[in-house]
């Protein structure tokens, strides 16, 4: 019986493997997002996906021998699963988004698409990332190439998730997992790259959070949604 | 050494054992259903009874009601009986006569059973008969593509799209089990069994519920023998497609490498364990989730394709 056993692609190893259902994961958690209608959901959806990427950081760190990856690793769970989700969570009780006030409803009804559709649509441009990249033929030589094509995926679906939701929160998320998707890029390509700059480029995304909240607040001060419907006039 | 079984009484086997044990995992399933909510639930072999009683029961066809009505319940066990001949329910080794037919063609045989049953529940002319009929159609189209790409993964990861080939390639080495376009695809499957069987994120299994109803309303307008038919074959159906996520995809041990007696035995065995194990899951998710509206039915179709699509991609890409 062994004749028909011929693999016509043959399995990667369980290391490249391992890390390709990983990054899987990671994109997952990005469609995950399409169908989260509650605020709570999506943060804690946003916590688990950067969960992912600090893992599969500690994976590259212990197999490639790369010492400063369990810094960065550590240093990104601390922020993106911890204190980004606490913020976003303060944040949006401050002005009453969590806690039952039936006027955040329109979150869950901010879908430009039904969910199916989005997902659809998310799909096909995800297939536009992985193709595009794959035809670069770029190789690393800490991870498998298919993981950077699946980064590229989690970026492009983040810009499908930002479009197809009308309220400034899933927009936030969005960006927030977009930065995820950039993080993941950054772990495939350029594992090597100093401390410093990583670390940088994570307080960044600090700042991206307290500009989001800004925005928030202020939108939320002027129009008493969150719908992004509301912008439709221009002011001097 | 135990004796050999002649070839032949293994092929019939792995028939009788899918007939004989299909009503016990649905007493497993709704037994474990109910302790999880705090009832004392149903005896495990209850389906038994409730077949044989309705075997002793009287026939009644709904008037203007035409021979495809007494007709379908008889072609659908027939192909529920066909089904076990293709797919590994016993050996690790091909039967002579699994290979008559590949995944696809067990795919085939097992619409054309459902066919027939929507079919002849159209016949009766009951509104929910034919609501139940017309919307598992529906939705049977929706879900049609995540069982091709399935197909496409395995056709892809074995090049062939035989069941023999799909678990020897599983059972080869670790690293074809953490692949991720393996694990996509056998999610993706799981997704569509538990539409197929009318589990909870689609369909609540027990009860006459009325507009939710999608694969139960169908033998509303049943009777006696034929009801009790349509009842057998829908647990068969559910574990022929146990057997083919359990045997193909997520767990291919404990099968017969050769026909002697003894391993024979401790397949079957082995299968009947896999499958409560998978159904204790199946009542566990029953119990998890609530059921989801008629049309948000489409997103969990949409989630399994997505599922199924990525494992495509990745097995492109080179790195599935």
């Amino acid at each position: 019986m062994s004749g028909i056993v011929a693999a016509t692609v043959a399995a990667p190893s369980a290391l490249a493997g391992g890390a390709n259902v990983i990054a899987v994961g990671v994109l997952l958690a990005e469609f995950g997002m399409f169908r989260q209608a509650l605020l709570r959901d999506q943060v804690r959806l946003y916590a688990a996906q950067s969960a992912l990427i600090s893992v599969l950081a500690v994976v590259v760190a212990a197999t490639r021998h790369l010492p400063d990856l369990y810094a960065l690793a550590a240093l990104s769970f601390g922020l993106k699963t911890v204190i980004v989700p606490i913020v976003l969570r303060r944040m949006l009780r401050g002005i009453g988004a969590i806690g039952g006030d039936p006027r955040w409803n329109d979150i869950a009804g901010s879908h430009a698409l039904s969910v199916a559709s989005a997902v659809l649509i998310a799909i096909a441009v995800a297939a536009f990332g992985f193709f595009t990249v794959a035809a670069l033929g770029l190789r690393s030589p800490v991870l498998p190439a298919t993981a950077l094509s699946i980064s590229v995926a989690v970026v492009l679906v983040a810009f499908v998730l930002m479009i197809v939701r009308r309220d400034v929160i899933s927009q936030a998320i969005g960006f927030l997992s977009l930065e995820n998707g950039v993080s993941l890029t950054a772990l495939v390509v350029a594992a090597g790259l100093p401390l410093i700059l990583e670390i940088a480029f994570l307080f960044d995304l600090l700042v991206a959070v307290v500009v989001f909240g800004l925005l928030i607040r202020v939108h939320h001060g002027r129009a008493e949604s969150m719908s992004t419907a509301e912008l439709t006039s221009l002011q001097g | 050494m135990s004796p050999a079984l002649p070839i032949p009484v293994v092929q019939l086997l792995q028939v009788v054992t899918i007939a004989a044990a299909a009503p016990g995992v649905s007493g497993v399933i709704s037994r474990v259903e109910a302790r999880l909510q705090g009832r004392r639930g149903p005896r495990v072999l209850q389906p038994y009874y409730d077949i044989a009683k309705l075997f002793c029961k009287e026939a009644l066809a709904p008037i203007g009601s035409s021979w495809v009505f007494l007709a379908a319940p008889l072609a659908a066990m027939t192909c529920y009986l066909t089904v076990p001949l293709l797919i590994p329910v016993l050996t690790t080794f091909g039967l002579p006569l699994g290979y008559m037919g590949d995944i696809l063609g067990g795919g085939f045989i097992l619409s054309l059973a459902s066919f027939v049953v929507a079919v002849a529940a159209l016949d009766t002319g009951s509104p929910y008969a034919q609501l139940g009929a017309s919307r598992a159609k529906t939705f049977g189209a929706i879900t049609e593509p995540v069982v091709l790409f399935v197909v496409f993964t395995v056709a892809l990861v074995t090049g062939t799209d035989l069941p023999y080939a799909l678990a020897a390639t599983v059972r080869s080495s670790a690293g074809q089990i953490v692949r991720p376009a393996h694990l996509l695809a056998a999610a993706a499957l799981f997704m569509v069994i538990l539409y197929e069987t009318g589990r909870i994120p689609v369909e609540t299994h027990t009860g006459t519920n009325e507009f939710g109803m999608i694969e139960e309303a169908r033998p509303f307008e049943h009777s006696g023998p034929y009801f009790a038919l349509l009842k057998w074959g829908s647990a068969m159906k559910q574990l022929i497609l146990y057997t083919i996520l359990l045997n193909v995809f997520v767990a291919p041990w404990g099968l017969a490498a050769t026909p002697s007696l003894v391993s024979v035995l401790l397949a079957i065995v082995a299968l009947i364990g896999k499958a409560a194990v998978l159904g204790v899951v199946v009542a566990v998710i029953d119990n998890s989730f609530a059921k989801l509206r008629l049309f948000k039915i489409t997103e969990f179709a949409a989630g399994a394709f997505l599922l199924a699509v990525l494992g495509v991609f990745t097995l492109y890409l080179g790195g599935g």
